[in-house]
Protein backbone atom coordinates (compact mmCIF):
# COMPACT_ATOMS: atom_id res chain seq x y z
CA UNK A 1 0.00 0.00 0.00
CA UNK A 2 2.70 2.19 0.64
CA UNK A 3 4.31 1.76 -2.62
CA UNK A 4 1.73 2.79 -4.48
CA UNK A 5 0.04 5.88 -1.95
CA UNK A 6 1.13 9.24 -3.13
CA UNK A 7 3.02 11.14 -0.90
CA UNK A 8 0.72 14.37 0.32
CA UNK A 9 2.49 17.59 -1.49
CA UNK A 10 4.40 20.20 0.09
CA UNK A 11 4.72 23.95 -1.43
CA UNK A 12 7.52 25.83 -0.03
CA UNK A 13 7.60 29.62 -1.27
CA UNK A 14 10.77 31.42 -1.85
CA UNK A 15 12.59 34.67 -2.47
CA UNK A 16 16.01 36.41 -1.93
CA UNK A 17 15.19 37.46 1.53
CA UNK A 18 17.08 35.98 4.73
CA UNK A 19 13.72 35.41 6.55
CA UNK A 20 12.90 33.20 3.40
CA UNK A 21 16.02 30.93 3.68
CA UNK A 22 15.42 30.69 7.19
CA UNK A 23 12.28 29.47 6.67
CA UNK A 24 13.40 26.95 4.36
CA UNK A 25 15.73 25.63 6.09
CA UNK A 26 13.49 25.37 9.37
CA UNK A 27 11.25 23.09 7.06
CA UNK A 28 13.88 21.05 5.54
CA UNK A 29 15.59 20.50 9.13
CA UNK A 30 12.11 19.46 10.64
CA UNK A 31 10.41 17.94 8.15
CA UNK A 32 12.73 16.25 5.85
CA UNK A 33 16.21 15.80 6.83
CA UNK A 34 15.68 13.30 9.70
CA UNK A 35 13.52 10.69 7.55
CA UNK A 36 15.89 10.63 4.22
CA UNK A 37 15.35 8.95 2.71
CA UNK A 38 11.47 8.51 2.74
CA UNK A 39 10.65 11.93 3.21
CA UNK A 40 6.96 12.29 4.50
CA UNK A 41 6.03 14.86 1.84
CA UNK A 42 6.73 15.35 -1.91
CA UNK A 43 8.25 18.38 -2.46
CA UNK A 44 7.84 21.74 -4.52
CA UNK A 45 10.53 25.07 -3.94
CA UNK A 46 9.34 27.83 -6.05
CA UNK A 47 10.48 30.80 -6.36
CA UNK A 48 8.42 34.25 -7.76
CA UNK A 49 10.12 36.44 -9.83
CA UNK A 50 8.65 39.71 -10.21
CA UNK A 51 7.67 41.04 -13.37
CA UNK A 52 9.99 43.64 -14.59
CA UNK A 53 6.99 45.77 -15.56
CA UNK A 54 5.53 45.49 -12.50
CA UNK A 55 9.15 46.20 -10.74
CA UNK A 56 9.62 49.26 -12.00
CA UNK A 57 6.66 50.92 -12.71
CA UNK A 58 5.00 53.88 -14.66
CA UNK A 59 8.07 55.45 -13.52
CA UNK A 60 8.34 58.10 -16.22
CA UNK A 61 9.92 58.17 -19.48
CA UNK A 62 12.70 56.68 -19.11
CA UNK A 63 11.45 53.92 -17.83
CA UNK A 64 11.56 51.81 -21.41
CA UNK A 65 15.23 52.09 -21.39
CA UNK A 66 15.62 50.69 -18.01
CA UNK A 67 13.33 47.83 -18.79
CA UNK A 68 16.15 44.99 -20.07
CA UNK A 69 18.37 45.96 -17.70
CA UNK A 70 15.94 45.60 -14.43
CA UNK A 71 14.92 42.27 -16.60
CA UNK A 72 18.36 41.09 -16.26
CA UNK A 73 18.78 41.80 -13.23
CA UNK A 74 15.75 39.81 -12.01
CA UNK A 75 16.88 36.98 -13.67
CA UNK A 76 19.86 37.11 -12.47
CA UNK A 77 17.92 37.18 -8.58
CA UNK A 78 16.26 34.67 -9.87
CA UNK A 79 18.71 32.17 -10.67
CA UNK A 80 20.62 33.03 -7.32
CA UNK A 81 17.74 32.04 -5.58
CA UNK A 82 17.06 28.99 -6.90
CA UNK A 83 21.04 27.89 -6.46
CA UNK A 84 20.62 28.53 -3.01
CA UNK A 85 17.84 26.96 -2.70
CA UNK A 86 19.23 23.38 -3.96
CA UNK A 87 22.57 24.36 -1.78
CA UNK A 88 20.64 24.29 0.87
CA UNK A 89 18.76 21.19 0.24
CA UNK A 90 22.15 19.49 -1.00
CA UNK A 91 23.78 19.81 2.16
CA UNK A 92 20.39 18.82 4.33
CA UNK A 93 21.08 15.66 1.66
CA UNK A 94 17.23 16.26 0.87
CA UNK A 95 16.82 15.44 -2.79
CA UNK A 96 13.87 14.94 -5.21
CA UNK A 97 12.63 18.52 -4.48
CA UNK A 98 11.67 20.37 -7.58
CA UNK A 99 12.43 23.29 -8.27
CA UNK A 100 10.14 26.23 -10.33
CA UNK A 101 10.40 29.89 -11.11
CA UNK A 102 7.49 31.67 -11.94
CA UNK A 103 7.59 35.48 -13.57
CA UNK A 104 4.62 37.50 -11.46
CA UNK A 105 2.94 38.48 -8.09
CA UNK A 106 4.01 35.59 -5.51
CA UNK A 107 1.04 35.86 -4.31
CA UNK A 108 -1.05 34.88 -6.90
CA UNK A 109 1.33 32.43 -8.03
CA UNK A 110 1.94 30.69 -4.74
CA UNK A 111 -1.78 30.22 -4.42
CA UNK A 112 -1.98 28.87 -8.05
CA UNK A 113 0.89 26.45 -7.65
CA UNK A 114 -0.59 25.31 -5.01
CA UNK A 115 -3.56 24.29 -6.93
CA UNK A 116 -2.20 22.90 -9.83
CA UNK A 117 0.05 20.33 -7.40
CA UNK A 118 -3.09 19.93 -5.05
CA UNK A 119 -0.87 20.59 -2.20
CA UNK A 120 -1.51 19.72 1.32
CA UNK A 121 0.58 22.27 2.76
CA UNK A 122 2.16 25.68 1.17
CA UNK A 123 5.03 26.81 3.33
CA UNK A 124 6.47 30.76 3.34
CA UNK A 125 8.34 32.92 5.58
CA UNK A 126 7.44 36.49 7.08
CA UNK A 127 9.15 39.78 7.03
CA UNK A 128 7.37 40.56 10.24
CA UNK A 129 6.73 43.45 9.18
CA UNK A 130 4.50 45.68 11.71
CA UNK A 131 0.57 46.95 10.50
CA UNK A 132 1.50 50.04 8.59
CA UNK A 133 4.52 48.28 6.27
CA UNK A 134 1.88 45.48 5.65
CA UNK A 135 -0.34 48.26 4.87
CA UNK A 136 1.58 49.78 2.49
CA UNK A 137 3.82 46.83 0.98
CA UNK A 138 1.18 44.31 1.45
CA UNK A 139 2.15 41.10 2.42
CA UNK A 140 2.21 37.73 0.80
CA UNK A 141 2.57 35.55 3.87
CA UNK A 142 -1.09 37.26 5.00
CA UNK A 143 -2.52 37.14 1.00
CA UNK A 144 -1.51 33.24 1.17
CA UNK A 145 -3.02 32.17 4.73
CA UNK A 146 -6.29 33.61 3.45
CA UNK A 147 -6.87 32.92 -0.06
CA UNK A 148 -4.54 29.70 -0.60
CA UNK A 149 -6.62 26.04 -0.96
CA UNK A 150 -4.76 24.14 1.67
CA UNK A 151 -3.08 24.78 4.78
CA UNK A 152 -0.71 27.58 5.20
CA UNK A 153 2.76 27.12 7.40
CA UNK A 154 4.00 30.83 8.18
CA UNK A 155 7.86 30.79 9.14
CA UNK A 156 8.76 33.38 11.23
CA UNK A 157 12.53 33.99 12.10
CA UNK A 158 12.86 34.92 15.34
CA UNK A 159 13.74 37.68 16.08
CA UNK A 160 16.96 38.16 18.35
CA UNK A 161 16.70 40.68 21.59
CA UNK A 162 19.75 42.44 22.14
CA UNK B 1 20.32 13.32 26.66
CA UNK B 2 18.86 12.52 23.35
CA UNK B 3 20.76 9.53 21.56
CA UNK B 4 22.36 11.05 18.71
CA UNK B 5 21.35 8.66 15.72
CA UNK B 6 23.91 8.57 12.98
CA UNK B 7 22.71 11.46 11.17
CA UNK B 8 23.98 10.62 7.46
CA UNK B 9 24.39 13.58 5.66
CA UNK B 10 24.26 16.56 8.25
CA UNK B 11 27.14 18.83 7.61
CA UNK B 12 29.13 18.83 10.39
CA UNK B 13 32.08 20.28 9.46
CA UNK B 14 30.25 24.28 9.87
CA UNK B 15 29.82 26.87 12.21
CA UNK B 16 28.22 26.33 15.88
CA UNK B 17 25.31 27.54 14.28
CA UNK B 18 24.72 24.55 11.78
CA UNK B 19 25.82 22.19 15.13
CA UNK B 20 23.12 23.34 17.22
CA UNK B 21 20.90 22.75 14.14
CA UNK B 22 22.24 19.53 13.60
CA UNK B 23 21.18 18.73 17.10
CA UNK B 24 17.68 20.19 16.62
CA UNK B 25 17.32 18.15 13.51
CA UNK B 26 16.88 14.68 15.54
CA UNK B 27 14.26 16.35 18.14
CA UNK B 28 10.90 15.64 17.44
CA UNK B 29 8.31 18.84 17.56
CA UNK B 30 6.71 20.39 20.28
CA UNK B 31 3.50 21.20 18.23
CA UNK B 32 0.69 23.35 19.99
CA UNK B 33 -3.06 23.08 18.62
CA UNK B 34 -5.45 25.38 19.59
CA UNK B 35 -9.12 24.25 20.12
CA UNK B 36 -12.31 25.41 19.65
CA UNK B 37 -15.44 23.62 19.93
CA UNK B 38 -16.12 24.36 15.77
CA UNK B 39 -15.70 21.90 13.42
CA UNK B 40 -13.06 23.43 11.94
CA UNK B 41 -10.78 23.32 14.73
CA UNK B 42 -11.36 19.42 15.33
CA UNK B 43 -10.48 19.45 11.51
CA UNK B 44 -6.96 21.18 12.32
CA UNK B 45 -6.43 18.78 14.94
CA UNK B 46 -7.22 15.25 12.68
CA UNK B 47 -4.95 17.34 10.08
CA UNK B 48 -2.25 17.74 12.22
CA UNK B 49 -2.35 14.38 13.44
CA UNK B 50 -1.95 12.65 10.13
CA UNK B 51 0.07 14.96 8.63
CA UNK B 52 2.47 15.49 11.76
CA UNK B 53 3.08 12.19 13.14
CA UNK B 54 5.80 11.52 11.46
CA UNK B 55 7.54 14.67 13.13
CA UNK B 56 6.34 14.31 17.01
CA UNK B 57 5.83 10.69 17.06
CA UNK B 58 8.84 8.77 18.88
CA UNK B 59 10.39 6.03 17.54
CA UNK B 60 10.93 3.32 19.39
CA UNK B 61 13.51 1.61 16.89
CA UNK B 62 16.09 4.05 16.81
CA UNK B 63 15.53 5.19 20.46
CA UNK B 64 14.17 8.60 19.31
CA UNK B 65 12.83 10.35 21.96
CA UNK B 66 9.11 11.83 20.80
CA UNK B 67 7.95 15.43 21.08
CA UNK B 68 4.95 16.66 22.76
CA UNK B 69 1.76 17.69 21.44
CA UNK B 70 -0.19 20.18 23.46
CA UNK B 71 -3.78 20.88 22.74
CA UNK B 72 -4.87 24.75 24.34
CA UNK B 73 -8.45 25.43 25.15
CA UNK B 74 -8.93 29.20 26.04
CA UNK B 75 -12.13 29.80 27.75
CA UNK B 76 -12.75 33.07 26.32
CA UNK B 77 -14.49 35.85 29.04
CA UNK B 78 -16.40 37.70 26.80
CA UNK B 79 -18.93 40.45 28.25
CA UNK B 80 -21.85 37.98 28.01
CA UNK B 81 -20.65 36.79 31.48
CA UNK B 82 -21.34 40.41 32.94
CA UNK B 83 -24.75 40.41 34.23
CA UNK B 84 -26.77 43.12 33.46
CA UNK B 85 -27.80 43.83 37.39
CA UNK B 86 -28.88 47.30 36.32
CA UNK B 87 -27.28 50.61 36.48
CA UNK B 88 -24.23 51.40 35.84
CA UNK B 89 -23.14 49.31 38.39
CA UNK B 90 -22.83 46.62 36.21
CA UNK B 91 -20.28 47.20 33.49
CA UNK B 92 -18.01 47.08 36.77
CA UNK B 93 -19.14 43.52 37.21
CA UNK B 94 -15.64 41.49 37.46
CA UNK B 95 -15.88 39.38 34.75
CA UNK B 96 -14.59 35.96 36.63
CA UNK B 97 -17.43 36.06 39.08
CA UNK B 98 -19.37 33.99 36.63
CA UNK B 99 -22.39 32.14 37.96
CA UNK B 100 -22.08 28.47 39.42
CA UNK B 101 -23.96 27.00 36.45
CA UNK B 102 -22.45 28.37 33.80
CA UNK B 103 -19.05 27.23 35.50
CA UNK B 104 -20.63 24.04 35.17
CA UNK B 105 -21.78 24.08 31.84
CA UNK B 106 -18.16 25.17 30.90
CA UNK B 107 -16.99 22.61 32.39
CA UNK B 108 -19.02 19.96 30.90
CA UNK B 109 -18.14 21.31 27.23
CA UNK B 110 -14.57 21.50 28.10
CA UNK B 111 -14.23 17.88 29.20
CA UNK B 112 -16.08 16.53 25.95
CA UNK B 113 -13.89 18.86 23.92
CA UNK B 114 -10.83 17.26 25.03
CA UNK B 115 -12.54 14.33 25.37
CA UNK B 116 -12.86 13.80 21.49
CA UNK B 117 -9.87 15.72 20.61
CA UNK B 118 -7.97 12.79 22.68
CA UNK B 119 -10.03 10.24 20.98
CA UNK B 120 -8.06 11.97 17.80
CA UNK B 121 -4.81 11.40 18.99
CA UNK B 122 -5.24 8.10 20.29
CA UNK B 123 -2.77 5.57 19.43
CA UNK B 124 -0.37 7.62 17.50
CA UNK B 125 2.62 7.01 19.79
CA UNK B 126 2.32 10.67 20.54
CA UNK B 127 2.91 12.46 24.04
CA UNK B 128 -0.31 14.50 24.31
CA UNK B 129 -1.13 16.92 26.86
CA UNK B 130 -3.65 19.12 27.17
CA UNK B 131 -4.40 22.77 29.09
CA UNK B 132 -7.21 25.39 29.83
CA UNK B 133 -6.79 29.04 29.89
CA UNK B 134 -8.72 31.87 30.39
CA UNK B 135 -8.88 35.07 28.96
CA UNK B 136 -8.85 36.28 25.20
CA UNK B 137 -8.63 33.77 22.64
CA UNK B 138 -5.77 35.56 20.84
CA UNK B 139 -3.53 37.13 23.44
CA UNK B 140 -3.50 33.96 25.69
CA UNK B 141 -2.47 31.47 22.53
CA UNK B 142 0.36 33.74 21.99
CA UNK B 143 1.25 33.90 25.59
CA UNK B 144 1.15 30.10 25.92
CA UNK B 145 3.44 29.86 22.98
CA UNK B 146 6.15 32.16 24.01
CA UNK B 147 6.04 30.57 27.22
CA UNK B 148 6.13 26.74 26.57
CA UNK B 149 8.50 27.36 23.88
CA UNK B 150 6.67 25.05 21.14
CA UNK B 151 8.33 24.79 17.62
CA UNK B 152 4.51 25.28 15.93
CA UNK B 153 1.19 26.39 16.80
CA UNK B 154 -1.39 24.91 14.61
CA UNK B 155 -4.46 26.81 14.38
CA UNK B 156 -7.99 26.05 12.22
CA UNK B 157 -8.42 28.80 9.88
CA UNK B 158 -12.00 29.62 11.39
CA UNK B 159 -13.91 29.17 14.26
CA UNK B 160 -16.90 30.43 15.93
CA UNK B 161 -16.89 33.34 14.29
CA UNK B 162 -20.25 34.39 13.05
CA UNK B 163 -18.59 36.12 9.18
CA UNK B 164 -18.72 32.91 7.32
CA UNK B 165 -17.74 34.77 4.50
CA UNK B 166 -14.19 35.15 5.96
CA UNK B 167 -11.69 33.35 5.07
CA UNK B 168 -9.48 33.63 8.10
CA UNK B 169 -10.95 34.16 11.46
CA UNK B 170 -10.08 36.96 14.12
CA UNK B 171 -7.98 34.66 16.52
CA UNK B 172 -5.99 32.79 13.51
CA UNK B 173 -5.15 35.91 11.86
CA UNK B 174 -3.96 37.45 15.04
CA UNK B 175 -1.69 33.96 16.23
CA UNK B 176 -0.38 34.62 12.22
CA UNK B 177 1.03 37.97 13.06
CA UNK B 178 2.14 37.57 16.46
CA UNK B 179 3.11 34.06 17.94
CA UNK B 180 6.61 33.49 18.50
CA UNK B 181 7.08 30.57 16.67
CA UNK B 182 5.87 29.23 13.37
CA UNK B 183 2.17 28.81 12.98
CA UNK B 184 0.24 26.38 10.97
CA UNK B 185 -3.53 27.33 9.79
CA UNK B 186 -5.21 24.31 8.31
CA UNK B 187 -8.05 24.87 5.74
CA UNK B 188 -10.53 22.57 5.80
CA UNK B 189 -11.54 20.99 2.25
CA UNK B 190 -14.11 23.20 0.04
CA UNK B 191 -17.21 21.92 0.47
CA UNK B 192 -17.63 22.42 -3.52
CA UNK B 193 -17.29 19.44 -5.50
CA UNK B 194 -13.99 18.51 -4.35
CA UNK B 195 -14.59 17.05 -1.03
CA UNK B 196 -15.41 13.92 -2.13
CA UNK B 197 -12.09 13.70 -4.42
CA UNK B 198 -10.38 14.85 -0.91
CA UNK B 199 -12.27 11.89 1.45
CA UNK B 200 -10.58 9.09 -1.40
CA UNK B 201 -7.28 10.62 -1.86
CA UNK B 202 -6.84 10.74 2.81
CA UNK B 203 -7.59 6.78 2.03
CA UNK B 204 -4.97 5.41 4.42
Amino acid sequence: MATGEEKPVMVVGIDESEQSTYALEWTLDRFFAPYAPNFPFKLFIVHAKPNAVSAVGLAGPGAAEVLPYVDTDLKHIAARVIEMAKGICQSKSVDGAMFEVFEGDARSILCDVVDKHHASLLVVGSHGYGAIKRAVLGSVSDYCAHHAHCSVMIVKKPKIKH
Amino acid sequence: METYVDAIGVDTEATTTTETTAKQNKKKLKVMVAMDESKNSFYALEWAVEHLRDVISAEPETDQAGGLLTLVHVHPTYLQYIYPSGGTASAMYAIDSVPESMKKAREESTTKLFTRSLEICRGKLMKTETMILEGDPKEMICQAVEQTHVDLLVVGSRGLGMIKRAFLGSVSDYCAQHAKCPILIVRPPRETSTSSSTKEHKSK
